[in-house]
């Protein structure tokens, strides 16, 4: 009864409390009022521009940057080498930058955005994750800045950035879904070349197990590298455009082309493709087991080059395109991937026009440093010398320069709420806790457009 | 006789089993902080190591800056210790020496604070942070884990002033002491013992807290322990010595300060549970 | 003194700085995640108010897995009452009896209480490692190769591989509370008890235990508020994975704010979790309430 009463009074208190405008209670409610200002953002350009000029007669301004290049980032090495240039340039921009790591860094965008207080440049991904703070109006359009550049950055590469015709963000890299094979334990199996067609592909693992060599390693732990197998897999199925309406939600998830691919990787699980140990292992212990020489295969993201360059790997593992399964629906050529991460510009940012200038500034630094470490490919036009590039990266050129398309990650493509949900599922694939039809019954249901 | 003798024999068998129960997997960390990853996860796993590999520790002070995170920890714990002892202390002399409607009621409502999960009021106290632009400052940190500490501070100092005869009070009012001066003079002297377990209770609820220490400090400059040791676990997945040797830095200050004191700290424990 | 001791001012005084970091930081933020609990709300963007559309969602929807998460941490609620409280009571009866060196032991076995809990969780990840980890060396080197798992990635075992640290880390806790309360007993009435030819086991459950019931409460109301409230180590450990086996509360309330975008859910799930610790205390405060009246 004591507690009740004292519940009962904290009621009484709080109504009181909020009475008198607490300062926590107002706080909150004003939390909405810049999504209301945050239209005007283009409008308020001039003014920016006003205290940008200021700023450069007298004091330094301040610029902020978040990113995802923590130490250990392949990465790491293209931000700074770009920072150290754009500070060189710039003495009149008090530059500092943050590097957080990927999932620290989502939620504390996240919880940044809500309170208002981001920095003036912040990394991003495309697609989804972007769209969803610019519909709430925090991201600077960057149109103008873009001006400048235009001859630079050219008009394909901005596909995943760009909402209602305006530019959100400067992509740094390009990068597509490569399938990563060691050769020296592909010889084992009698195989001297990359699979080029599925049924190749599904004979060398057959004859890999047989020999004790465990095919594909994938993280369970980090679902995303899931979504590399299985969207690889789907998108050669269905063919490029079916997998971008079915994103969309213009086309149902529950089709025949579609549970069959699915089927396809459970197969691969079934048949012991997959290291079963993957599930509770990190991205970075697989491809630690992978430079280790435990898996034939690994498929992930082509910004892996770099870091298989430098671990030495660079004789003994090639890089190819995922072979086509369905020949009627899907070609080669057909690729996951596309520009994506980027750097964008918040539309709080009290110097919002020097931070859209600095942010072009920076993303071509990062693109050409990046390019030049293996990360990925430019999505800014080259103009410097690349005869230096590693046979990897040289690779997935050639691979890129026959794409026809590219599908973004689906956990990119879609918005944060969708993108769970659709990670979710997927993991409950790898986990062959559920079936084909039950993910895109599921997906078809749960999916909000 | 014997029967006698043979039961203790098991109780002490049993005991040991459960001692090693808890001892062994903090013995292993300090064996493995200072091995390589040979050693680790080769033939070596659980014996001393062959080789000290000091370096580890080296690696965790500078690639991991863990000295720095250790100092920012020990600000915040200090700080928020002195303003709950302080707050906690004020409260309570109100609660229980001052004469006025409802103090009983507003001593249960302050003990609902003992229940209220601190991630349950991570955003709203987020967004009050930002908009003091406390983010990326010591206080961000402080004050939440002030207030949350609060409930169990109350509780403790109202067990032990209680037991303050009210005499005491008013010898030095008769002295000619005002309400602070028997606070600061009276109260707050006799008081150590609680001083004691409130400390302690409020050094490990900061020392540990790792939600609002990831979201509320975004700079390398303040981060705390914790944060600290669970970004270079993620950055150091295949090498576990310099892991070892973080975790062993952010333990044995506690452990050491357990050594000499544990009895003291298992009475503010105690008080903490049965003082109310 | 009693003019000093009624003075407004002075009460206000001293009561206003705990007042106000209390309602700052602890009664606010309840409310205003009340407030929106009741919108559709990605926590940046436009509100649209939805009434109660939050609490049905949470309740229904299969993608979310609330009742699950819920259930998990009452599961835990469970072993921590009746595996974790019963070890802790067991251990404290036996130590509290006066025997040689029961201080080290004691002071041992709560020596995890005192280390940080990420440092836990990353211990034990370490330890469940399903390449290198103590867990499945040692397994493997007693010719137990098909006991050796990877503890925390299967769905069979990930939730029991996740209890365990936190139940392992704090029987010490709840050991010496009632280690201490055991002490108090006075020693006449075991002595009497004794004296009327009673055992060391009657003496315990007749004499012992009824006397250190209060302590016995205030362990249970924290042992099942901690459960409910439990993240940090499940959080390190597995985050909920995999395919949502270790969810519990907690961590599905902060995968929804900061990962899912889903403010208003978010605030749903952190009102119920405060509901819920409060209505546990309440009930725990009857049970033991209505034994007394027996």
């Amino acid at each position: 009864m004591k507690k009740v009463t004292a519940l009962l009074m904290s009621l009484a208190m709080v109504a009181s409390l909020v009475a008198c405008g607490s300062p926590a209670a107002s706080t909150a409610p004003a939390a909405e009022a810049p999504a209301a200002e945050a239209p005007a953002a283009d409008e308020a350009a001039p003014a920016d521009e006003a205290s940008a000029a200021e700023a450069a007669s007298g004091e330094k301004t301040d610029i902020t940057m978040w990113c995802i290049a923590v130490e250990s980032d392949s990465n790491r090495h293209s931000y700074e080498e770009s920072i150290k240039d754009f500070e060189a340039a710039h003495p009149e921009i008090n530059f500092t930058w943050e590097a957080i790591q990927n999932q620290d860094y989502k939620t504390k965008i996240k919880a940044a955005m809500a309170a208002n207080e981001m920095p003036d440049i912040f990394y991003t991904w495309g697609g989804g994750f972007l769209k969803e703070y610019v519909d709430a109006g925090r991201v600077y359009c960057l149109d103008e800045a873009f001006a400048e550049h235009a001859d630079q950055l050219p008009e394909n590469m901005l596909v995943n950035h760009k909402f209602d015709g305006k530019l959100y963000a400067s992509p740094n890299t390009f990068n597509v879904v490569g399938m990563f094979t060691n050769m020296e334990l592909l010889k084992e199996a009698g195989y001297d070349k990359v699979p080029a067609t599925y049924d190749e592909l599904i004979d060398c693992c057959d004859k890999l197990v047989a020999k004790g060599i465990i095919p594909f390693g994938c993280s369970g732990k980090e679902t995303w590298c899931v979504t590399e197998y299985l969207e690889s897999i789907v998108e050669k199925s269905v063919g490029a455009q079916q997998m971008k309406d079915m994103y969309n939600g213009k086309a149902a998830w529950n089709n025949e082309d579609f549970i069959n691919a699915v089927g396809i990787f459970q197969e691969m699980i079934d048949k012991e493709y997959f290291d079963p140990e993957g599930i509770a292992l990190s991205d970075n212990e697989i491809k630690e087991n992978y430079k280790a020489g435990k898996y034939a295969f690994y498929i992930n993201g082509t910004w892996n080059c770099s870091d298989f360059v430098n671990a030495g790997m660079g004789d003994i593992v090639q890089v190819a395109e995922f072979p086509v399964i369905n020949a009627d629906k899907s070609k080669l050529g057909e690729l996951v991937g596309g520009p994506n991460d980027s750097l964008a510009v918040s539309a709080s940012s009290p110097n919002a026009e020097l931070a859209a200038k600095c942010a072009f500034e920076l993303s071509q630094g990062i693109c050409h440093y990046g390019y030049l470490d293996g990360n990925g490919l430019p999505a800014w036009t080259p103009d410097y010398d690349t005869s230096a590039l590693n046979p990897l990266t040289l690779a997935v050129v050639d691979i890129v320069q026959n794409s026809n398309a590219t599908v973004l990650f689906g956990d990119n493509f879609l918005n944060a709420d969708n993108a769970n949900i659709y990670l979710d599922y997927v993991s409950q694939i790898y986990a062959s806790a559920i079936d084909g039809k039950t993910f895109a019954d599921g997906l078809d249901a749960d999916l909000k457009h | 006789m014997k029967t006698v003798k043979g039961k203790e024999a098991l109780v002490y068998l049993l005991f040991g089993f459960w001692a090693l129960i808890n001892l062994f997997p903090v013995y292993w960390m300090f064996t493995f902080s200072l091995k390589s990853n040979e050693e680790i996860f080769g033939a070596n796993v659980a014996g001393l190591p062959k080789e000290w590999l000091w370096s580890n520790y080296t690696e965790a002070m500078t690639t991991g800056n863990m000295g720095r995170y250790f100092l920012n920890s020990t600000i915040i714990a200090v700080i928020t210790i002195i303003i709950v002892l302080l707050v906690s202390m004020m409260a309570t002399f109100a609660l229980t020496r001052f004469i006025w409607k409802g103090r009983k009621k507003m001593n249960s409502f302050f003990m609902l604070g003992l229940t209220i999960p601190i991630h349950a009021a991570i955003v709203p106290i987020y967004i009050l942070i930002s908009r003091l632009h406390w983010i990326n400052t010591y206080q961000a940190l402080i004050i939440p884990y002030a207030a949350f500490s609060l409930a169990m501070g109350i509780l403790i100092c109202t067990g032990f002033m209680t037991e303050l005869p009210i005499d005491l009070d008013e010898a030095a009012c008769i002295d000619g002491c005002g309400v602070w001066g028997i606070f600061f003079r009276i109260i707050v002297p006799l008081m150590k013992p609680a001083v004691a377990a409130i400390s302690i209770y409020t050094f490990l609820q900061c020392w540990n807290e790792l939600m609002f220490a990831t979201i509320f400090i975004s700079d390398g400059v303040h981060r705390t322990l914790p944060v600290g040791v669970q970004a270079l676990a993620g950055q150091y997945m295949k090498r576990w010595g310099p892991i070892g040797a973080a975790m062993v830095m952010a333990t044995f200050p506690m452990l050491l300060a357990y050594v000499f004191l544990s009895r003291k700290i298992q009475d503010s424990f105690i008080a903490g549970a049965v003082k109310g | 003194m009693t003019k000093l001791y009624s003075n407004k001012v002075n009460i206000m005084l001293f009561i206003l700085p705990a007042l106000f970091l209390f309602f700052l930081i602890l009664v606010a933020p309840i409310f205003v995640s009340g407030y929106y609990s009741l919108f559709d709300w990605n926590g940046f963007g436009e509100k649209t108010f939805i009434g109660l559309e939050n609490f049905r969602e949470l309740f229904t929807s299969k993608s979310i897995g609330f009742k699950k998460a819920l259930g998990n941490s009452l599961l835990l609620a469970f072993f921590s009452v009746f595996v974790q409280l019963p070890i802790s009571l067991g251990f404290a009866l036996l130590l509290g009896r006066g025997r040689k060196g029961e201080r080290a032991f004691l002071s041992i076995y709560f020596a995890p209480v005192l280390i940080s809990t990420v440092v836990i969780g990353q211990l034990w990840l370490k330890i469940y490692n399903p390449s290198y980890g103590i867990l499945n060396v040692v397994l493997r080197a007693i010719g137990l190769d098909g006991w050796a798992k990877i503890w925390l990635g299967e769905v069979e075992t990930a939730l029991g591989a996740a209890f365990i640290p936190t139940l392992w880390q704090y029987v010490g806790y709840h050991m010496l509370l009632m280690y201490a309360a055991i002490k108090s007993v006075p020693t006449e009435y075991r002595e009497a008890a004794m004296i009327d030819g009673a055992n060391e086991g009657q003496v315990n459950r007749y004499i012992v235990i009824p006397y250190i019931k209060p302590i016995l409460k205030v362990c249970t109301i924290f042992a099942v508020t901690g459960s409910l409230k439990s993240f940090d180590l499940i959080y390190v450990l597995t985050n909920g994975a995999p395919l949502h086996s270790t969810e519990v509360p907690s961590t599905l309330m902060i995968s929804m704010l900061f990962l899912r975008n889903r403010y208003g859910m978010g605030s749903t799930i952190a009102l119920l979790l405060i509901v819920l610790c409060f209505a546990f205390a309440l009930i725990i405060e009857a049970i033991f309430r209505g034994k007394e009246d027996r």
